[in-house]
């Protein structure tokens, strides 16, 4: 086997599901201009949710599957609808502080419902692995790279190429002015944030048969989403690519160095972004006159 | 003043018994002993939470840093003082170098980077297993000797401690400082407040607090293990300082204890406990702004009022500093010297070529048509903007080599929106500048000094009123009152006739010949032109980032390029 390979496979595996995750983390902080710390909580009930309905043998398993995308959609819909846009005059942190709130209350209900044990379904592909160079790629894995990329990939060219993408990236501009375009803000708001549910259940989907879920997977989706969205300076495009430089980042650090180390180097490169986004700024914080 | 004194004294007594009695399920001396220790900890996270409003989600870190340095380098044979001091060191360094990368980048980062250090530190604790005991954790000798009655004394003397230091520190100047920072940056910066530096100072003190209280509890615990540092534990503190009520002296106490002793009591239903954490966690953000010791207070108010009737008012301050023009040596010849400015953004042209000069004394306009580059030119003046191009001297300095908040010694400026600060009385908002230009006087003096301020403005009715009840036309008022306080060299005006009602608009007549007659340079962007005919000699008119009139105000208003480039749309 060629340690090598198997990196750049694993990477992009989880860079995958990291753009899948940063993509939605970037339009709902353009549309709505909030970090959504909820955001990976799609990813974990997703899972879960497939996981136990899996076990049950009640659903066919892509029945489960629909049912935990609708459920994540819902989810991150309500969030938008009834915890942030009644309090759309608070200010950020105090708005990122609801979605925190929102995420712990969720791990709360996931501990409940499974405990503190990592659950996973069978593969949606079986088959044979793929042996690449030395490298070793399951169908599943496969799948999770083509379907993750194109779905991302979606995103922009939906932004940049459509009547609907065009109305979504108004309101990021100014939302305001996109008020009085005709743009409906509040309903382009709910669709990114039905966007951003629906691509982290479909992480989830693809990538726990390969791993398994736990209750407080969602606040280490987030975060890593997020460190690919900051690095890519909260650009769509970016976003999908630094996800992939992330990727094969931890990747090879777990290869050659130490699969504890992923963490401390992860957020290495999060301070990395932060000293190289410091230098314009001259005082306080995000300002503007 | 001394019944509340005694009922204080009283309940302080009841709390400090409480868990030698058993009267309260789970309420045991170690579990009062750890929530002293947390509270601690919970006070320095109200500071940078709390107050000043900045999003912290790994202050558990700055806890188990100091209690992992100093075990290590106990378990090297190096002494136990020595030991402890190294990891307080250690940790504040951390601090420092947290808060510098992260505290200057809007509030996202700040709240990521504390995570994410939360996340190195519990990672750290686990990769190195030789040194810092792995999983297990790391066994910390010296507290054992103790006992646990010695441990609560010394929490309850370090949870008493900590908060005489946040009651005094926390108070005066400095609170007014923080409120303002957290409710608006720019006009703190404006107002001459060091933003940058003053997060730094306030995310240092909260760690300190943290270091403190976590080396103690640590010793106490006997053990540190990786989780103690990590993300969990931080936002269980956040919760707590939520819960207690933001900004409260008291409030890091109540929340503490209540969150803590949920956890003990749902222990009991178990699996539950997360579940009742996460709902306590988001009720509270929703719906309990003010927390325990917002009811508390609100509860005490009503009891006092009930008892003694409406508040008398204090009695008047004694005037004890009158002005500060005296300060001010020379006050006649050139003011503000704008040299051919120009501004790009990314290549659009705002600003090119601009030049004028102000007099002391003088009242000065800057007129045009929407997006001709008015405010971009205030902002360059005030320092929020660098110019791409060209100098501005103000009395006869170069104004790049002053920061904006070093300029608000000598240049106040107001706002289109007054930039207030809601939940300060009016006194107070003209105390946060009047804090920064003459830190050197005593809080009395200070106060009396912005007392004189709006007497001379003519606001005196108002003084003591919060500005969330005043009217947009007098806050616009009060915002120049603020920009004049300490009477600077240079005045900037946004816009300040628009908005205000006919009687508002004589008071601002009033106020602009006095700021004339003290000696300021006064700059006025404004639409109103009939009232810039009125109180102006001279001014420039900008169009397209280009001045095209400069002169006489009567000349330049009939210049017929002006007519065309103002008024093009309606002739």
């Amino acid at each position: 086997m060629n340690p090598l390979t198997q990196a750049v496979i694993s990477g992009l595996m989880m860079g995958a599901v990291y753009a899948l995750l940063s993509i939605g983390l970037v339009i709902v902080y353009q549309t709505a201009h909030v970090i959504n710390l909820a955001h990976g909580e799609a990813y974990s009930i997703a899972g879960i949710f497939v996981s136990v309905l899996a076990g049950t043998h009640i659903l066919p398993i892509w029945a489960a599957i629909a049912g935990a995308i609708i459920v994540a959609v819902l989810i991150s819909i309500a969030i938008e609808r009834f915890l942030l846009r009644p309090r759309r005059l608070w200010s950020h942190s105090a708005l990122i502080l609801v979605t925190l709130a929102a995420a712990i209350f969720s791990r709360g209900a996931l501990y409940t419902l499974i405990g503190s044990d990592a659950v996973s379904f069978p593969r949606l592909v079986s088959g044979a692995p793929f042996r690449i160079a030395g490298g070793v790629l399951p169908p599943q894995g496969l799948l999770l790279i083509v379907m993750a990329f194109a779905l991302a990939i979606a995103v922009p060219l939906f932004l940049s190429t459509t009547q609907l993408g065009r109305q979504l990236r108004a309101t990021a501009e100014n939302p305001d002015a996109a008020q009085l375009m005709g743009v409906n803000v509040d309903r382009a708001r709910l669709l990114a944030f039905a966007i951003a549910g629906a691509y982290g259940a479909i992480g989830a989907v693809l990538l726990v048969p390969l791993v398994s879920v736990d209750f407080h997977a969602g606040l280490d989706m987030t975060l890593r989403g997020f460190i690919a969205a900051a690095l890519g300076g909260m650009l769509p495009l970016w976003a999908i690519v630094c996800s992939i430089l992330l990727g094969l980042g931890e990747a090879f650090v777990t290869t050659y160095f130490d699969a504890l180390a992923k963490d401390p180097i992860v957020f290495l490169m999060l301070i990395g972004v932060a000293v190289w986004r410091s230098r314009k700024i001259r005082f306080g914080g995000g300002l503007r006159a | 003043m001394k019944r509340s004194r005694i009922i204080l004294l009283a309940t302080a007594i009841i709390v400090i018994a409480l868990p030698f009695t058993g009267l309260v399920l789970g309420w045991s001396v170690g579990l009062a002993t750890l929530v002293y220790f947390d509270a601690l900890t919970v006070i320095g996270l109200n500071l940078i939470f709390g107050v000043t409003g900045m999003l912290t989600l790994g202050q558990a870190a700055f806890m188990a840093v100091p209690a992992y340095c100093a075990g290590i380098l106990e378990s090297v044979g190096v002494p136990f003082f020595l030991s402890v001091g190294a990891g307080l060191v250690v940790t504040l360094v951390l601090a420092v170098c947290t808060g510098r990368v992260f505290i200057r980048l809007p509030g996202v980062y700040l709240a990521f980077g504390t995570l994410a250090v939360a996340f190195v530190v519990e990672g750290t604790a686990r990769a190195f297993p030789l040194i810092t005991g792995g999983s297990s954790g790391l066994i910390l000798e010296h507290g054992r000797s103790l006992g646990d009655r010695g441990w609560y004394l010394i929490a309850l003397v370090a949870l008493t401690g900590g908060m005489t230091i946040y009651w005094y520190l926390v108070s005066g100047a400095f609170l007014r400082r923080l409120r303002t920072i957290r409710h608006d940056e720019l006009a703190a910066a404006v107002l001459g407040i060091n933003v940058g530096r003053s997060k730094e100072k306030v995310f240092l003190i909260g760690a300190t607090f943290a270091a403190v209280a976590g080396i103690l509890r640590a010793y106490y615990v006997g053990l540190v293990i990786p989780e103690n540092g990590g993300v969990d534990p931080s936002l269980e503190l956040l919760a707590m300082t939520l819960l207690g009520g933001p900004g409260y002296l008291f409030g890091p106490l109540f929340g503490t204890a209540l969150l803590q002793w949920l956890f003990i009591i749902t222990g009991y239903a178990k699996g539950y406990v997360l579940l009742v954490y996460g709902a306590v966690f988001l009720l509270a953000v929703l719906y309990l702004k003010d927390g325990i010791a917002g009811w508390v207070a609100k509860i005490w108010d009503r009891f006092e009022l009930m008892i003694d009737g409406p508040r008398q008012d204090p009695c008047p301050t004694r005037r004890v500093v009158s002005s500060l023009s005296d300060r001010h040596t020379q006050r006649s010849g050139v003011c503000l010297q704008v040299l051919d400015i120009a501004k790009r953004f990314r290549g659009v042209v705002a600003l090119d070529g601009v030049s004028f000069t102000v007099e002391f004394g003088e009242i000065f306009t800057i007129v045009g048509p929407n997006g001709a580059g008015k405010s971009t030119l205030f902002n360059i003046i005030s320092g929020i903007e660098l110019p791409t191009r060209g100098v501005v001297k103000i009395a006869n300095k170069d104004a790049a080599s002053f920061s904006i908040s070093e300029r608000a010694r000598f240049v106040g400026r107001s706002f289109q929106v007054a930039r207030l600060v809601p939940d300060l009385t009016v006194v107070e908002n003209i105390m946060v500048r009047v804090d920064q230009i003459t830190p050197e006087l005593s809080e009395l003096e200070r106060r009396s000094l912005a007392l004189n301020q709006i007497a001379a403005f003519g606001l005196s009715a108002v003084a003591d009123t919060p500005v969330s009840a005043l009217s947009a036309g007098q806050r616009k008022l009060i915002d120049l009152t603020r920009a004049a306080a300490g009477d600077p060299s240079l005045v900037l005006l946004d816009e300040p006739a628009v908005g205000l009602a006919a009687d508002e608009l004589d008071h601002l007549k009033s106020l602009l010949h006095q700021l004339q007659a003290r000696g300021s340079a006064v700059v006025i962007v404004e639409h109103n032109i009939d009232f810039v005919a009125e109180v102006a000699k001279r001014g420039i008119v900008l169009d397209g980032g280009r001045p095209i009139a400069f002169g006489a105000i009567k000349e330049i208003l009939a210049d017929p390029k002006v007519q065309e480039a103002y008024f093009g749309a309606l002739l």
